[in-house]
């Protein structure tokens, strides 16, 4: 195997912090893929310039996903990379392995591949880094016939993922991993074959703290929540008050200003709680939710391309998250029969909602509208006013005459 | 040897055979939490038992060799069982006290470093970089090295007002939640990409080039059968290059980094927050990219020094004002972070209330 | 019609835009369905059938996924032809 000079990545394996390079070098020992990876990366830190060529038409017979095509424009140079193909493996709901589990994949990627990997990616597949074309089949029949199937690419429904949820966390508000495996089962079809116009991410929250970033990286964001009262173990409210500065700290910093604490009692108005969860984070033994479970579905977030990010926007305020989750499943395909029909290629749901309307598009999936969806109403004067607007409004005063009272 | 028959659209494994089972038994009823150190925390279902972690950083970019040596880890003391985060670290998770620190004891022998749980910096969010990626013009594993290497004590032991969520971009895709982070690198290209014309007509298609402009600056240019590009309106987002291999617009000279702050995810006390564009370029500076890695320490330290608790850090610019901000870093403040592209309506100010 | 016929359509279909437009799933659906007055879950079953033995495939450039003609390379690293 051909030693590499690498002084510059090597500057990369000082310090503290774990490096990836050291990773690199674990695997260079027995792998000339990796081996030349090094090379490869000491060149591109030396020129300051990548040498990855576009994906390129790489795959499993029958898919159009999971495997991302890599091809290095110096590959003459450095031939153990110049096919350096992408596997997504699609991870398990909340990233729970075993060792036995994860030995195994080590063991085929080790026989077919670099033997290096992401875990995770930045959607949640676990990530296979590096392999020939020539292997792609082999390492499906044996990763497949071993119950792990390939994850998402292309224009098709991304690896759905999910925070720890019920696994381990007193805050979550359904069973997130439950639902994420449920929908991947359901939609294995929309994984594998890419039908869409762009891709589409599912993103599942057990609560507003968002531990998976749904809010801001997929295109459906479920946020778990809540519409009972906070319970109030008073207690334990006692106790923190020995350690922390209960008006300081959580009543002043209580967004809606519904709480209330004399230096004995706290007491909230739960009607005017917005269920932000910064009370419920700081005083956890103290403070729990309670009454009807369920999520907030918030729709269109994405990166900045091409004319700026976006935040998903709150479409359904409460949805009830429960199996067989027959209505969450029925709500998706019909998001995705509206995307379909408006969007032109390369278009993320947000982006055609901008474009079309969110009328075109609450209609569309059979939702009213809320002042929930909304931060606030329009600022301008310009709007659309259907036929069967203008007659809804006249037959409302119609009815105000008759009954000589104003419905505004 | 013959290969296993290959089987189609089966999902991932359930996750239930991955649970351990303290979890299993314990699942959606845990009563609380609380964090023991940086590096650890238990949780307490409402049955009384209790569930140790302890977090280990990871580089992300893992061998098989390491990720067997996690395995022999939890079979050692967690009777096989572990976990990943979404933020890429590891997990050890034990329902037997007296196995904890024989746990840590032995991690720490190995190298391992735990930290990251609670009011300090956990693991990087970021995205291949030179390592693998096509669209890369930085490298984000070496870039997060770098930083976690300087800002390591944030991990390990010392506190902040609130959690600081760390990224970076090796493009402007952003591949992870780096438009939303405390602070976050992103890799930004400076000049107007090339057109190799002559493949042009063979790789790429017109009206998907065109459309893939969010400045409208690419038109047809019949005569070559290829595009033109207006230099005055080109904003060097690349997503032409994405569309169209032809079209280049890396320059190892040029290319460079931006950092954005303010940026979160939750809900809690404040809405959601892009992250906002405080230093238009640092060169790239590979290996360690010095002035990077200094400027995003010297802004965790101001935040450190200056919010309140429970702030993060878009929270406490938003009470203190942007002005301040940019006086308490001595940040210059420059053209590129006033916005002339699609947000320049909501982000002006609009009334005298400021501060010197 | 028979699906060995509807099929070569589709394939007729592929050819014709072969180096001219990417063709997406959902293009080749629409316009055979359109071209023959067929209901677009039949074509769609024909298409997916011909994608699961090599006769198409799909493929991915310029940011998007698309459906083609597979080439002889592809076929022979799929074991498909010698």
């Amino acid at each position: 195997m051909k030693k590499y000079n690498t002084p510059l990545i090597d500057e990369l394996e000082k310090g503290p912090w774990p490096s990836f390079v050291t990773e690199m070098k674990k695997a260079a020992k027995t792998n000339e893929m990796s081996n030349d990876a090094l090379g490869h990366l000491e060149k591109c830190y030396s020129t300051k310039i990548g040498y990855w060529k576009h994906g390129g038409i790489v795959g499993v017979l029958g898919y159009g996903g999971g495997v991302i095509g890599r091809y290095s424009e110096i590959g003459e140079e450095f031939p153990g990379v110049a096919h350096f193909h992408t596997v997504r493996l699609n991870q398990p709901s909340g990233f729970f392995y075993t060792s036995k589990a994860l030995r195994e994949i080590c063991d085929i990627w080790d026989k077919y591949g670099s033997g290096l990997t992401n875990v995770h990616g930045s959607t949640g597949d676990l990530v296979l880094l590096g392999t020939k074309t020539d292997a792609l089949e082999a390492i499906f029949a044996e990763y497949s016939s071993r119950g792990w199937d390939l994850g998402s690419s292309g224009s098709a429904l991304r690896t759905p993922s999910c925070c720890v949820g019920p696994g381990r966390c007193e805050w979550t508000n359904y069973d997130t991993l439950g639902l994420t495996y449920a929908l991947t089962q359901e939609f294995q079809d929309e994984m594998h074959r890419p039908t869409f116009s762009y891709k589409f991410k599912i993103k599942s929250s057990g609560c507003a703290c968002d531990c998976v970033a749904a809010l801001a990286r997929a295109d459906m964001s479920i946020i778990g929540t809540w519409k009972g009262d906070i319970k109030i173990d008073q207690a334990e409210v006692k106790n923190y008050a020995k350690t922390m500065d209960i008006n300081k700290e959580i009543v002043n910093m209580c967004p809606t200003q519904c709480m209330d604490y004399d230096g004995k009692e706290l007491k909230i108005n739960n009607k005017e709680c917005s269920r932000c969860m910064h009370c419920i984070t700081r005083m956890t033994k103290a403070l729990k939710p309670s009454g009807e479970r369920g999520a907030t579905i918030c729709i269109g977030s994405k990166a900045p391309i091409v004319v700026g990010s976006l935040l998903s926007w709150v479409i359904i305020p409460f949805i009830k998250v429960e199996p067989p989750y027959t209505e969450l499943k029925d709500l998706i395909r019909k998001i995705w029969d509206w995307w379909d029909e408006n969007a032109k290629p390369r278009e993320r749901i947000g982006e055609v909602i901008e474009m079309k309307g969110m009328r075109s598009f609450l209609e569309a999936i059979g939702v009213k509208p809320m002042p929930q969806q909304i931060k606030e109403p329009r600022k301008d004067p310009f709007m659309f006013y259907t036929e069967d607007d203008i007659a809804a409004y006249k037959a409302k005063e119609a009815e105000e005459k008759k009954t000589g009272k104003y419905r505004f | 040897m013959a290969l296993p028959q290959r089987k189609t659209d089966i999902g991932p494994p359930h996750y239930e055979q991955f649970l351990p089972p303290v979890i299993k038994k314990n699942y959606g009823k845990w009563k609380y939490h609380e964090v023991i150190n940086n590096g650890s925390m238990v949780h307490v279902a409402e049955s009384g038992d209790k569930l140790w972690t302890v977090r280990v950083a990871s580089p992300r970019l893992l061998s098989t060799a390491t990720i067997r040596e996690h395995c022999d880890i939890a079979d050692k003391y967690c009777d096989g069982f572990f976990r990943y985060t979404t933020r890429n670290n590891v997990e050890f998770l034990v329902s037997d006290e007296k196995k904890l620190e024989p746990l840590k004891k032995d991690l720490s022998a190995r190298g391992f470093k735990m930290g990251g749980i609670g009011k300090c910096i956990t693991n990087v969010v970021h995205t291949q970089g030179w390592v693998h990626c096509h669209s890369a013009c930085t490298d984000a594993s070496g870039l997060v090295k770098s930083m976690m290497d300087e800002l390591y004590d944030y991990f390990e032991k010392k506190t902040l007002p609130n959690k600081v969520r760390l990224a970076v971009a090796c493009c402007v895709n952003m591949c992870g939640a780096v438009h939303c982070s405390d602070i976050a690198v992103v890799a930004v290209h400076t000049q107007v990409p090339n057109i190799n014309h002559e493949n042009f007509k063979n790789m790429c298609e017109l009206p998907t080039v065109i459309g893939s402009c969010p400045t409208r600056a690419i038109s047809p240019d019949p005569a070559k059968k290829s595009i033109k590009i207006n230099s005055e309106k080109c904003m060097y987002c690349g997503n032409c290059f994405t569309v169209c291999p032809p079209i280049s617009i890396k320059n190892p000279e040029r290319d460079g980094v931006a950092i954005v702050v303010g940026g979160k995810i939750n809900s809690l006390r404040t809405n959601p927050k892009f992250s906002k564009l405080v230093i238009p370029y640092i060169s790239n500076e590979p290996p360690r990219w010095p002035k990077a890695v200094a400027a995003i320490k010297h802004i965790v330290e101001v935040y450190a020094a200056n919010a309140r608790k429970h702030e993060r850090i878009g929270e406490w610019i938003e009470r203190i004002g942007w002005e301040r901000f940019f006086s308490l870093t001595g940040i210059d403040f420059t053209f590129q972070s006033i916005d002339d592209f699609t947000f320049m309506r909501d982000t002006m100010r609009t009334a005298s209330t400021f501060k010197w | 019609m028979e699906v060995a016929e509807l099929q070569d359509k589709i394939y007729a279909f592929c050819l014709a835009a072969k180096g001219k437009k990417k063709l997406k799933e959902k293009d080749i659906i629409k316009g055979v369905s359109a071209e023959l007055s067929l209901e677009p879950d039949e074509v769609k079953k024909a298409m997916r059938a011909m994608i699961d033995v090599g006769r198409l495939m799909y493929s991915y450039g310029g940011g998007a996924s698309s459906v083609e003609i597979p080439s002889e390379e592809y076929l022979r690293e799929k074991g498909l032809i010698k």
